[in-house]
This record gives C-alpha cells, sequence and structure tokens, in this order.
C-alpha cells in the first residue's frame, strides 16, 4: 500500500492534466492552475523544513569548526536579523515588504542587489575561461568552432566587419609565412609545391576576404545563426519534448518510479 | 459662407470614419464566459486615441449598453470575458478621438459557450495516440521478452566511473540538481540519476553531497539518497544532513555551490536538472577544483556552456533516457525504444514537409501547405 497509493495519485493526477489538456470546459479547464495552486501551498509550507535544514547545517557547522565557520555564524546572524527587522516592519508600516520599510530597502539596494550583481559579473570571466578551452583548434570539431565563432562574433559587434579583414588577414598572413618556411624544410618536390601553393591561396584569399569580407560579414553571421545553428538547436528541441513524453507516460503509468521511497 | 457654418465643417470633418464589419462570436476553445469582438479599423484610425467596445444584453439597445472594454488605435479584436453562458449580447464599436467619437452598427446576436474539445490540439491528439500506440507495442514486446537496443550514452557509462575516481581520492561526491523545481521533467530525471550515483557512493563508503535550491526538491532528494544507501545495504552511512537546502535566489545558489566546491574539493561533480545563467559559473569553478563533470540539461541555452566545460554532457533527451538506461529495465527500455521510432516518424515527416513546401512555391498551389497547417493547428 506504501506505493500503490503514491502510484494512483499520480497516475489519476497525469491522466487527469492529459485530458484536461484537450478539454477546456469545467471543470477540466483550469485544472493545470488548481494543481498549480496546490503545489505552492504545499511547497510554502515545505519552507520551513528548508529553513530548518539551512539552520542546522550551518549551526553543525559552527559547532564543529569546520573550514569557513566563520561564513556560517553570518549565515545565521544574517537570518535571523532579518527575519526581526522584517516583523518590526510589519508591525510598524503595516508590511515587511513595503518600499517604505527602510532597513528591507537599504538591504535590498546596497546588499542584495550589489551581490548579485557580483556573482553575475563573474560569468564575462568564466565565459572568457571555457571559451578558450573550447576554441582551442586541437581538432576539426573545435577548429570549425573556433571558425564559426568569429564570423559570428564579428559579425554581430560594430566595426566588426572592418575589424574582422585585419583579423582574418594577419590569421592568413600567418599561416602563409608558416607555409613558406615549412617548405624550406621539405625535402620532396611534391610537398614543397604543396605548401608554397598552400602559401598562395592564402594570399589570394586575403585579398578575396579584404574585397568580399566587411560587406558580407553580417550576412554570413546571420546564415550561421539561423540555418546551421537553429537547425541544430530545433533537433535538441524535438529530442526533448519527445524525451519529456516517453519521460512523462513512465511516470504515468508507474514504470518510473525513482521519485517514491 | 458663414463662420458658424465654416465651424460646423470643421467639426464634422474632426469626426473620426466609424468601425466597420463588427463580429461578435464564442471565444473558440475556452470554458466559456467570454465572447470575441473584431472589426476593422476605422478609415482615421490614424487620429483615433482608442476603440471603446460596448454591450447590450437581450436586445442592442444603447440605453442599456454598458463599456466591456477598450483597446488602442491599431486594434481589431476584443475578448470579452465578463458574459454569462447561453445569452444573447449585442456588441457596437467607438472610434474615440479626444472628445469626438464614432459608433458602428451593432453585431449579430453572440452566444458564450463552453467547449468540450480544443479543436486546436486535434495534431496533438493525434501525436499523443500515435505514440501511445507506439509505446504499448514495444511495452508487450519487453515483456515477451524481447532484446531491446539502446545506443551507449558515454555520460551515463562514466557515471560509476566518476563515482569510483572520487572514492579512490577520498573526496566527497557533489550532486547540484539546478534550479529546476520537481514538477519540472529535467528534475524529475536528474533525481533517477542522483539514485543511481547514490547507490555507486553508498557501496564505495563515498559521500554524497546536494545541495538544493528548492525544499520541495530538498526534501525528494533526501528520499531519494535514502534509498539509495538502502538498496546498497548501507544505511547506516546515510546522513540526511548532506542533503540540504541552499537558497531560492539564483546567484545565491550559485556562490553557496562554488563555496562548497572550494572548500569540500569534491572529486567527481554532477550537474544534472535544470539551468540557466549560473550554468557556466558552476561548471567553471568544478573545472578549477580539478573535479571530474558530468552535465546533463534540457535547457538548450546553457548545453554550449556544458559541453565547453565539462567532461560528459547529457545532451537533452539522453537525460530523460537516464533512468531507463541506468536501471536497464526492460519496460522503462522499450519507452525510449518507442520514442526512437516517433523520432524517425518525424524525420520522414519533416523531410516530406520539406518537399510538400517547396513545391508549393515552385508550383503556386497552396494545397501543398496541407502538412504545415495541419502541425500548425497546435
Amino acid at each position: 500500500m506504501r506505493r500503490e497509493v503514491p502510484l494512483f495519485i499520480t497516475f489519476i493526477s497525469g491522466v487527469l492534466l492529459v485530458i484536461a489538456l484537450f478539454i477546456p470546459h469545467k471543470p477540466f479547464g483550469n485544472l493545470e492552475q488548481r494543481f498549480n495552486d496546490w503545489y505552492i501551498i504545499v511547497s510554502g509550507f515545505t519552507m520551513i523544513l528548508g529553513i530548518d535544514s539551512l539552520l542546522l547545517h550551518h549551526w553543525n557547522r559552527f559547532k564543529r569548526k569546520r573550514e569557513g565557520w566563520i561564513y556560517s555564524i553570518a549565515l545565521i546572524l544574517a537570518f535571523f536579523i532579518t527575519l526581526i527587522w522584517g516583523f518590526y516592519s510589519g508591525i510598524k508600516v503595516g508590511s515587511p515588504f513595503k518600499p517604505n520599510s527602510s532597513f528591507l530597502k537599504y538591504f535590498y539596494t546596497f546588499v542584495f542587489v550589489p551581490l548579485q550583481a557580483t556573482m553575475f559579473s563573474l560569468l564575462a570571466f568564466f565565459i572568457a575561461s571555457a571559451a578558450y578551452r573550447a576554441f582551442r583548434a586541437r581538432t576539426f570539431d573545435a577548429t570549425l568552432l573556433l571558425t564559426a565563432a568569429a564570423f559570428v562574433m564579428l559579425g554581430r559587434v560594430p566595426e566588426g566587419n572592418r575589424a574582422s579583414v585585419y583579423l582574418f588577414g594577419i590569421a592568413l598572413l600567418i599561416a602563409a609565412v608558416i607555409l613558406l618556411l615549412e617548405a624550406k624544410e621539405r625535402v620532396s618536390t611534391f610537398e614543397k609545391l604543396i605548401h608554397y601553393l598552400g602559401a598562395i591561396v592564402a594570399i589570394v584569399l586575403i585579398y578575396i576576404l579584404y574585397r568580399v569580407l566587411p560587406s558580407y560579414l553580417p550576412q554570413i553571421a546571420d546564415w550561421i545563426m539561423n540555418i546551421p545553428q537553429l537547425a541544430a538547436k530545433r533537433g535538441i528541441f524535438i529530442g526533448i519534448a519527445l524525451g519529456g513524453i516517453a519521460m512523462s507516460l513512465r511516470i504515468i503509468l508507474g514504470i518510473e518510479r525513482t521519485y517514491l521511497k | 459662407m458663414t463662420a458658424l457654418s465654416t465651424a460646423f465643417l470643421f467639426l464634422i470633418l474632426q469626426f473620426p470614419a466609424p468601425p466597420q464589419n463588427v463580429r461578435a462570436y464564442d471565444t473558440p476553445n475556452d470554458a466559456g464566459n467570454s465572447i470575441t469582438i473584431t472589426w476593422d479599423l476605422s478609415l482615421d484610425d490614424s487620429v483615433v486615441s482608442r476603440y471603446e467596445i460596448y454591450r447590450s444584453r437581450g436586445e442592442p439597445s444603447v440605453d442599456s449598453a454598458v463599456a466591456a472594454g477598450s483597446v488602442l488605435r491599431g486594434s481589431t479584436k476584443f475578448e470579452d470575458n465578463s458574459v454569462e453562458n447561453n445569452t444573447p449580447y449585442f456588441y457596437f464599436v467607438r472610434a474615440r478621438a479626444d472628445t469626438l467619437y464614432a459608433d458602428s452598427k451593432w453585431s449579430a446576436a453572440a452566444y458564450a459557450k463552453p467547449q468540450w474539445f480544443h479543436t486546436g490540439r486535434k495534431s496533438a491528439l493525434v501525436i499523443l495516440i500515435f505514440f501511445g500506440i507506439l509505446l504499448f507495442y514495444y511495452l508487450q514486446k519487453a515483456k515477451q521478452g524481447a532484446e531491446l537496443y539502446v545506443r551507449r550514452i558515454a555520460g551515463l557509462e562514466a557515471v560509476d566511473e566518476a563515482v569510483g575516481r572520487s572514492t579512490e581520492m577520498g573526496r566527497p561526491i557533489l550532486f547540484i540538481l539546478g534550479l529546476g523545481f520537481v514538477s519540472d521533467i529535467p528534475t524529475l530525471a536528474a533525481l533517477a540519476i542522483l539514485k543511481r550515483v547514490s547507490k555507486k557512493a553508498a557501496e564505495y563508503e563515498s559521500e554524497v553531497i546536494v545541495p538544493c535550491y528548492d525544499p520541495v526538491v530538498m526534501t525528494a532528494a533526501q528520499e531519494v539518497v535514502k534509498e539509495g544507501y538502502m538498496e546498497a545495504g548501507r544505511p547506516d552511512l546515510y546522513n540526511e544532513r548532506n542533503v540540504y537546502y541552499l537558497t531560492a535566489d539564483q546567484f545565491g545558489y550559485a556562490a553557496g555551490v562554488d563555496g562548497i566546491m572550494v572548500r569540500e574539493k569534491p572529486g567527481a561533480v554532477f550537474l544534472q536538472g535544470l539551468f540557466y545563467a549560473e550554468s557556466l559559473i558552476l561548471a567553471e569553478t568544478g573545472h578549477s577544483i580539478g573535479a571530474i563533470q558530468i552535465s546533463g540539461t534540457t535547457a538548450v541555452t546553457q548545453l554550449p556552456f556544458f559541453i565547453a566545460a565539462t567532461d560528459y554532457t547529457l545532451i537533452g533527451e539522453e537525460m530523460y533516457a537516464a533512468s531507463a538506461y541506468l536501471s536497464k529495465d526492460p519496460l522503462s527500455l522499450s519507452t525510449i525504444k518507442a520514442e526512437d521510432v516517433a523520432k524517425m516518424v518525424f524525420i520522414a515527416l519533416f523531410v516530406l514537409g520539406v518537399v510538400l513546401e517547396t513545391l508549393a512555391v515552385i508550383t503556386g498551389n497552396q494545397s501543398f501547405h496541407f502538412l504545415k497547417n495541419w502541425f500548425a493547428l497546435f
């Protein structure tokens, strides 16, 4: 019974919600909203469990003097100060969330918002480090990624089309010089010829880029974003949708029971 | 012409033209109590400030007309959601330009009615029935003992390796469930992976830390980890305090998890569930401490970050397949098989759609759009 009852509730709830998708008539029409309301009520109560868990965790860290216990003290103090001040504001101005509750307004504007902004701005540095690793042209895939990213980035920034000529031009010039230096060290005439040919192609490409790239770069960037990128994204979306249906049916039919005790 | 008649003419010229062709009809595919009103724009729409919609109950009478609402100029549609079912309502639309206005003619009577079937979701119903038939076919095959092949998923194969490596290093395992709620399918899929990780960790006598964003998810995760330890026969090793609530703030959660990573130095980090802008902050911190990282999400915008920063990534549907793949349960595997066949059918339909749309463009024959229109129903 310990398993059967939750499985039955899951089955009934799941089937009802599927039916509700196709029947707008009451009582099915607003069933999803009603279920969501119930969920919000239940989750409101579980917040007490969350607070209990958080405070006990940090209290234990403090008691056992584990590394960084001082931050646990800061958290517990901040929690109770906010709570007490919230109650005080509630009594004084009618609600702890009103803008004229000076402490919470001060706390929100000068502590909460800057802390969030700090964490979010870290993203810029992390993007740079992750991009460095991802774009190292060690494999064909990574080279392709690097080239596509260069086109998209330059195609979407101001003056990117002008800068691209110099950037791609310098890259091709370096490639041409390397090929010429490599050609000198080759013994076989055929290999020498291939290297010289590669260097000539690189130089010709610089000229073509100079003539063509500035006017076509934004279109190239748009094409990459609208055709190959979007196609791959949609493929993943379709997979996710079908996977979601399969997973939901597994849960409704009781095949997937991981969430049960 | 006198000054008075000139002024009168000027006044007439300032009246906006009235809206035309006012139509009122029952709002389709709803639970009732709603009538939709449409009209053609006033010829002087550029000088109109707004369109006011008036309704009269029972008969078209200006005396009993009440305002139902208003919309800005350029709008040709209004939904009146405060009507009674099965009662005749008549509407007219007033084009207002400051103090001057012009009224349209009355619409015909309209009755609000609730519908028993959402006609706009016919295609979804057909797809659901088709998928259901496929699913039951493969469920039957699985029950009959047929062997179902599912391709190798590297990210899931690496789960045991990551837990083992972490144990060898004498470090805990960090399982991050993301910002999803328990009503999100990715979170449920992540809980299935958590169970497997907990079971393996219990077998290796390792520790699993699960910081949670939502208290309901925390409660579910506590149960799942406990179950994993019990299945491994080591309930004594389970510590409820290792699955704890952190915060319901996105970047507060990211800061908290980063702190845990830097302090506890886990040997393996699992990032499974729904992630948003914090995904890369977490994955890069995990990389900086040298942990083996297995990520998985259905948030398409975060997938490139995970692919760039973590060792293995479960892309979208692979995450949903995790529980079936890891358990090797034939019934669960049959649902993945059904999903794969459905995918093949969809690919065939897409190819057919491309061919039909190309033909429609070449020949100009609109009937070739039938497949696109059918899918557009949803």
